[in-house]
């Protein structure tokens, strides 16, 4: 492996200037850069393994198995955030939402390289990585998520994220948040800061709640949650609001923005929080919940604007900004498709198709794209969203598409709550090859 | 709508591997295999890869093809009296082009 490894440390558009073909040939060993036959089928350099970057490696290689592909992630565990709130809630283990590259490499025979992408070249198009080696590519995929704008709201740094953490990208910040939460006495308050929009995962504040409530329920009957919020409205509002009142009755209170629900100052050290007109809240629980913007490689990579997050082209999902280099899931400006890891997976497999056939100088095929947000109000009331996307007039538009339906009987509740477990398992399998 | 009939020599070795499909039998009338390719993509998201997954959602590979295109009509007009989701889907996509992801699943070997 470390050999393997160690050979990333020549640029190979470097090795080429440098020695003939023939030596360059055994140096590349099993990398398999050339199609077969010999013919140059192209370099693709993903980074980020989550939905948009784990899916776009595996259909490269569906689309084209003589592309070499390289996934550059440096976790070899990755944690959903869908699902993570099921497991704040006691309904699953974290080890139920990880998932590994090895049918990636394996099956599909794409390259993982586990280390930080920390600077592009896109003159030179070279990837940097934290080990100080060079990655050159054809095309570049960047699948780099979100970041947290730290300080955007007063109070609320890295240091703050350990005593009322984000938990918005799921790992050791959704096991603090879930010790915390055992850890607090009956009667406590469970106080969440939900954003303004755009960020990630837009009704996921809310099935958070649902199933905090959920286990509040269970074990700290006397304890409430208070969302405050920088918003007056959001993601499936209607149905989260009847459900809660059905399951929880007034454990979960809202106070949105016009209701003075905007957080403006963070002291975590005191688990408090101050609202725009002055209003101090004190938590037991804090749970934080903040600003976003596109993952740090994005900025790097010069692909971000003004708004912190990607411009692309609708129909490919190339950057608009710069050649070559082609964005997916929630780092960019996608709207309406909302910020989901369902809309990553589906983004990543247009940006396969469009990529395998730029690479062989043909159209890319037109994009099609879906997306089915579950959640989960308690563990037998489902709800959703679903749409299916095209671009019209140079846009991307939605083209049907709603909510679950406000009047559903319980079973229709209970039928998404199951179909939301197969959607996980599905679309885990389809990105990562696992499914729980 | 309509677009160029490709032939089977379009289609990438790799998706016939893949799919284990003979290569005149996937051929749609009015789709490119890349285009279905990205058409059927998201279905995976539900139904698995390939449309292979086995579990509260069914699997959709190698069901007849006149099944699943009655099935697909049927959600898209709303039709379907346990339906969640499939009604809000269907309803984004044209009748040809859900006459095509029909053939495309059945021609698919649900192993």
């Amino acid at each position: 492996m470390s050999q393997q490894h160690k050979r990333d440390g020549f640029s190979r558009r470097q090795l080429i200037k440098g020695m003939g073909a023939a030596s360059l040939l055994p140096l590349i060993g099993g990398v398999a850069p050339f199609a077969i036959g010999g013919q140059h089928a192209g370099r693709v350099v993903v980074v980020g393994g989550g939905f948009g970057g784990a899916t776009a490696a595996k259909y490269l290689k569906r689309a084209n198995p003589a592309i070499e592909v390289i996934l550059v992630e440096p976790a070899e565990t990755f944690y959903t955030c869908p699902f993570s709130n099921l497991y704040l809630g006691g309904l699953r283990d974290m080890r139920s939402i990880a998932h590994g590259y090895d049918e990636l490499t394996d099956r599909y025979g794409v390259r993982v390289i586990h280390a930080m992408a920390e600077d592009v070249d896109t003159d030179s198009r070279e990837v940097i990585l934290s080990t100080g080696r060079h990655l050159d590519y054809d095309r570049l995929v960047l699948s780099p998520g979100i970041d947290i704008r730290w300080n955007a709201l007063e109070g609320y740094d890295e240091d703050a994220a350990d005593k009322a953490p984000h938990a918005w990208k799921a790992g050791p910040q959704t096991e603090l948040l879930r010790s915390q939460l055992q850890d607090m006495e009956d009667g406590g308050t469970f106080v969440m800061v939900a954003p303004d929009n755009p960020f990630r995962c837009p009704p996921g504040p809310y099935e958070r709640a649902s199933m905090v409530a959920h286990y509040l329920s269970q074990h700290k009957p006397r304890s409430k949650v208070l969302i405050l919020d920088a918003k007056d409205n959001f993601s499936k509002q209607g149905l989260f609001t009847a459900g809660w009142e059905q399951l929880y009755g007034d454990r979960i209170e809202w106070v949105g923005l016009s209701n003075d629900g905007r957080v403006t100052r963070v002291d975590a050290g005191r688990l408090e929080v101050e609202t725009e007109f002055g209003t101090v809240h004190k938590a037991d629980v804090l749970n934080v919940i903040p600003p976003q913007k596109a993952g740090w490689i994005a900025e790097r990579a010069g692909v971000t604007d003004d708004s912190g997050w990607v411009p692309v082209k609708p129909d490919t999902f190339e950057s608009r900004q710069v050649e070559n280099v082609y964005v997916v899931g929630d780092a960019t400006v996608a709207a309406p498709m909302p910020k989901s890891g369902f809309c990553a997976n589906a983004q990543a497999k247009v940006v396969a198709a469009a990529i395998a056939a730029s690479l062989e100088s043909r159209p890319a095929p037109e994009a099609y794209w879906t997306n089915t947000c579950y959640s989960l109000i308690g563990p037998e009331y489902g709800i959703s969203v679903a749409g299916v996307y095209r671009v019209q007039e140079g846009a991307i538009a939605e083209v049907s598409g709603g909510l679950s339906p406000a009047d559903a009987p319980a079973e229709t509740r209970a039928l998404e709550a199951e179909y939301a477990v197969g959607w996980y398992n599905a679309i885990c399998q389809d990105t990562w090859g696992t499914s729980t | 709508m309509k677009r160029v009939f490709h032939t089977a020599a379009m289609l990438s070795t790799s998706t016939l591997l893949l799919m284990g499909m003979a290569p005149l039998a996937v051929a749609e009338e009015t789709f490119s295999s890349a285009q279905l390719d990205v058409m059927a993509g998201s279905c995976a998201n539900c139904h698995g890869t390939d449309g292979r997954l086995s579990g509260s959602v069914p699997p959709i590979a190698g069901r007849p093809a006149t099944l699943l295109e009655s099935r697909l009509l049927g959600f898209k007009n709303d039709e379907v009296a346990d339906t969640t989701i499939m009604n809000r889907i269907a309803a984004g996509f044209s009748d040809d082009e859900l006459a095509a992801l029909a053939k495309h699943f059945s021609n698919i070997d649900p192993q």
